[in-house]
């Protein structure tokens, strides 16, 4: 049965994408086949959950190799919590796509390729084999490269070559990596390199250098701080439906990828690793949000804030503490919500107004009342007011800070919170509470059918919050969720056992 | 590009790598070749076939077949109107191609639609080992022999998907190419 378990968040989205291109021509199929792909999703991500909670870490060995010289697919908590928010926010950006995406994109292949895309996103996070996650990150960029060239307008291609060609570099330094790993140790299993690496024989300079590899390549990937300049160039192109996914998930399946691999496999010098991490954390949120500050676009905003909350992962990788860890596991999850959900809003209000620049914009309050208020408990919890979900990441980063004496790092992310309460109260203020610039007044007519599909384009965003507010008021089961699997990343002996049935 | 030699070679090597790339996809589960290679070679002859002829031929060719047939008379027995239809577009097709009676149906075969049977025969040879309780793709063999083919099993199955999906890929970058 776990068989089945661990391989249906990968098989569904990849039999819905086959079903879509069997259905090429009937874009109105394509879109049921998405949504009940999605709604499967959600379920099966969710018994995964259930049982991974219940029986320990679960493993699969495809095609019945055993562990060390097949692929072995491994779902702990942390990647079971990832492969159900990245439905839940699938789930979101499908009933979006339905009316706030143009019908030629549509048309295009949108619909299996976002599939595969999550299909990559689960086989990214249940992958326990160094080559595999490399294939999985391929996959990504591939869907990710073909997505935000969709539609071939200038800003988009000129947005999608600046996102694969720093993109395929991170590869290279990734695939650099894996092959000085698979020199030195002779193994790319993770559970079998996490036993080679604490052996005393291994080469411990040669595997930091190997792990600087890992670092610089999902350090592009997840937009860290001297590497994330692609991300504000190419994240506000796409249409929102896309631009939503990619930078609700993507640098945060970087991101696992990091703590997955230090936390289980290089962890032999953390005397240089926690003191770079944790510049370069502090670095990434105050870079990130004096961007963020001084942009004036919806969307760019957003994108800064996107490689800001970056740093609030990296620092409690820095931390390196149970607790800390758990703080970045909640964070993750917080944050792909939030941010895609802020997405979504802001094509929301682009549907209606016809652009994503703060100038033009004005007076959402007045017209739309109830989106502002999905707008305000999205970007509070983003700043991290409570009760919202954002402040308990916050405050177990915090508290972990404490609890060993770094006062700089903590001090930095605070002042960092305060700078995104300011950009999330410009927004706020330019955008809802402003009185709307001298206009056309024929624009403001709404027909009945744009209300419906305005109506329509509410419905993700209040998913979203839904969760966004589960997560945040009712906070007890997702925190002591995140403290074992917290307790999971850092025990590697329940990992190693688990893949290697010792 | 039109030159007369290739046009000419291209009718004999047409056969011959189809046949070799089969032979390369049934040979692969212990020797070098298997559906991915096999899938490259067969797309050769397509795509040589479109460099001579352009891809408008190609798909006259290979991917479409015209199907002729009238609707059944209101009192003709069912088995006779469909031996007729299968006398029709079996053996004598060419000269009902000019019937006036007769009217044309053509079904084309896109890429596209290669591509995902490809897919669907790969992912699908993948969950038989689910669905009996094993890992995904666990391999199930079948007790008999085939002369020449060997022993049919489940990755036969996707060696069949890979080679199907590398030749619809193949395909459609070279029609999408060819028509810039």
């Amino acid at each position: 049965m776990n068989h089945l378990l661990i391989m249906l968040p990968l098989l569904i989205p990849l039999f819905g994408a086959i079903l879509s291109l069997f259905s090429w021509r009937y874009v109105r199929a394509q879109q049921v086949i998405g949504i009940l792909a999605q709604a499967c999703m959600l379920i099966a991500s969710f018994l995964l959950l259930f049982d991974v909670n219940d029986n320990g870490i679960r493993t699969t060995q495809v095609g019945s190799w055993p562990a060390p010289f097949g692929i072995s697919l491994v779902a702990d908590l942390f990647s079971s919590m990832m492969v159900i928010t990245s439905s839940i926010i699938g789930m979101a950006i499908y009933l979006f796509s339905i009316k706030g995406l143009d019908k030629a994109r549509q048309t295009f292949g949108y619909y299996p390729v976002l599939l595969i895309l999550q299909m990559g996103v689960s086989g990214a996070c249940l992958t326990g084999d160094l080559f595999n996650l490399f294939v999985w990150f391929e996959v990504l960029l591939i869907c990710c490269f073909v997505l935000i060239a969709l539609g071939g307008t200038k800003p988009q291609l000129e947005g999608a070559i600046k996102y694969v060609t720093i993109n395929f570099l991170a590869s290279g330094f990734l695939l650099t990596g894996i092959g000085v790993v698979y020199g030195i140790l002779g193994s790319l299993n993770l559970a079998e390199l996490a036993v080679l690496v604490r052996t005393p024989v291994s080469h411990p300079a040669l595997i930091t250098m190997a792990g600087m590899f890992f670092l610089i390549a999902f350090g592009i990937k997840a937009a860290i701080f001297p590497l994330f300049f692609w991300l504000p160039a190419s994240y506000h192109t796409p249409p929102i439906a896309i631009s939503a996914f990619i930078a609700g998930m993507l640098t945060k399946v970087g991101m696992y990828a990091l703590i997955r691999l230090f936390t289980l496999v290089f962890v032999t010098d953390q005397e240089l690793t926690i003191p770079l991490f944790t510049v370069l954390a502090g670095f990434t949120m105050v870079i990130g949000v004096f961007g963020a500050a001084s942009q004036n676009d919806f969307r760019k905003i957003l994108s800064f804030h996107i490689v800001s909350q970056i740093g609030y992962m990296l620092m409690g990788l820095a931390l390196f503490t149970p607790l800390a860890i758990a703080g970045s596991v909640y964070f993750i999850i917080h944050n792909i919500l939030v941010k895609t959900n802020l997405f979504l809003i802001s094509g929301v209000v682009a549907h209606n107004r016809g652009t994503f620049a703060l100038k033009k914009l004005g007076g959402v309050y007045l017209q739309h009342p109830f989106l502002s208020v999905l707008f305000f408990i999205s970007a509070f919890s983003l700043a991290g007011i409570p009760p919202f979900s954002g402040f308990w990441g916050k405050f177990m980063l915090a508290k972990a800070g404490f609890e060993i004496d770094s006062f700089v790092i903590v001090l930095v992310s605070l002042a960092v919170s305060l700078i995104t309460i300011f950009s999330m109260t410009k927004i706020w203020n330019e955008v809802f509470w402003k009185n709307k610039p001298e206009t056309d007044p024929l624009d403001d007519v709404v027909t009945a059918r744009e209300k419906k599909d305005n109506r329509l384009l509410h419905l993700p965003v209040l998913f979203l919050v839904l969760f966004i507010l589960f997560i945040g008021v009712y906070a007890e089961p997702v925190v002591s969720m995140a403290q074992l699997a917290a307790e999971q990343l850092l025990n590697s002996e329940l990992y190693i056992n688990a893949v290697l049935k010792k | 590009m039109k030159t007369v030699i290739l046009a000419v070679a291209i009718r004999i090597l047409i056969p011959i790598f189809i046949i070799f790339s089969v032979y390369t996809l049934f040979r692969g589960h212990n020797h070098p070749g298997g559906g991915f290679i096999g899938g490259l070679i067969g797309a050769i002859a397509f795509v040589f076939h479109t460099m001579t002829h352009g891809p408008q031929q190609t798909v006259d060719t290979f991917l479409k077949i015209n199907l002729y047939g009238y609707p059944r008379q209101p009192n003709q027995s069912r088995s006779l109107y469909l031996m007729r239809m299968m006398r029709v577009n079996v053996w004598r097709r060419r000269k009902m191609a000019h019937h006036p009676e007769i009217k044309e149906r053509m079904i084309r075969v896109e890429p596209i639609y290669i591509i995902a049977t490809g897919l669907l025969l790969a992912a699908g040879s993948g969950v038989v080992g689910l669905v009996f309780g094993q890992p995904f793709m666990h391999a199930y063999w079948a007790d008999f022999y085939i002369p020449i083919i060997g022993k049919p099993g489940t990755p036969i199955l996707f060696d069949i998907g890979v080679y199907l999906l590398v030749i619809g890929v193949v395909l459609k970058i070279t029609f999408v190419m060819s028509e810039e």
